[in-house]
């Protein structure tokens, strides 16, 4: 029953916070509900026992990836004339939901056939998270370590001032 | 407590994303919508692994954050580059690699 409860309100948030970033007009905004969100995501991956994941939720999501996008809205200050004119937005917003209600149906009824109870567990802690990750899942991890280090490069390659100006001469 | 609402919610998040790509033309919220999918997809891998009592999917979901963190900082760089070329955050607008028609 508790457990239910706190699924409904993290929901709540979670739904809520997404709704808010698709129909707002202001850019900010928008970023407020998406951190609503991705804090509520982060509640759920604790309600299912993933205590590392909801860690590392809360320091890269919620942290890092949240923060930096609010940096470059804030950064960026676009006017209100800069923001994109978009007279008919709930329109299309109805149309594209009646559009993507099939696939919805399609996802719950597949995933929902499979399994219908939880198996008893241990909750996963940092100690059997990392025992995997450098063990069975160790060529992966490398990956992704290359797979930062290649975008954080590339991030700071495109952002570079001079970039747009000298298209035809070398850099 | 069933594993069902958690295949709900995270299929409605994933729905709500794609509508969010489809719908808008904002690049941040394009942006947003692209990590709402990305985290859906992190819920419906944390719920597989208690269901099946494994923890792999957990460490699949770990792999996930960083790619997500990967994307995010080329595509908010990428929204960077295009506002100073061209002073607007409207995904219409950028369509030079339609080309010129002639009819």
């Amino acid at each position: 029953m508790l457990e239910i409860s706190i699924f409904s309100i993290l929901a709540l948030f979670m739904l809520g916070g997404s709704i808010a970033m698709l129909v707002n007009k202001q850019t900010l905004f928008s970023a407020f509900g998406f951190l609503v969100a991705m804090i509520g995501l982060a509640g759920m991956f604790a309600l299912l026992d993933s205590r590392f994941l909801a860690l590392a939720q809360i320091m890269v999501s919620v942290g890092a990836v949240v923060v930096l996008s609010m940096l470059t809205i804030l950064t960026i200050n676009a006017k209100e004339e800069n923001l994109p004119h978009e007279p008919n937005k709930y329109k299309w917003i109805a149309f594209a939901s009646l559009l993507v209600l099939p696939i919805t149906l399609l996802i719950y009824k597949s995933t929902s056939a499979l399994y219908a109870s939880f198996a008893t567990m241990q909750t996963i802690n940092s100690k059997v998270v990392g025992k995997l990750l450098f063990s069975e899942w160790v060529l992966p991890f490398e990956i992704v370590s290359i797979l930062l280090l290649s975008a954080m490069v590339g991030a700071i390659v495109i952002a570079r001032k001079d970039v747009v100006q000298t298209q035809g001469e070398e850099s | 407590m069933t594993p069902e609402l958690f295949f709900l919610l995270s299929s409605v998040l994933f729905s709500i994303g794609l509508v969010g790509l489809v719908a808008r033309r904002n690049l941040f919220v394009l942006y947003m919508s692209i990590e709402l999918m990305l985290s859906s997809v992190n819920l419906l891998l944390a719920t597989f692994s208690k269901v099946f009592g494994d923890a792999s999917g957990s460490v699949i979901a770990l792999l996930m954050i960083a790619v997500i963190a990967a994307e995010a900082a080329l595509f908010l760089a990428l929204i960077i580059h295009m506002y100073r070329s061209s002073r607007t955050i409207d995904s219409d607008t950028f369509d030079r690699l339609k080309g010129q028609i002639n009819d």
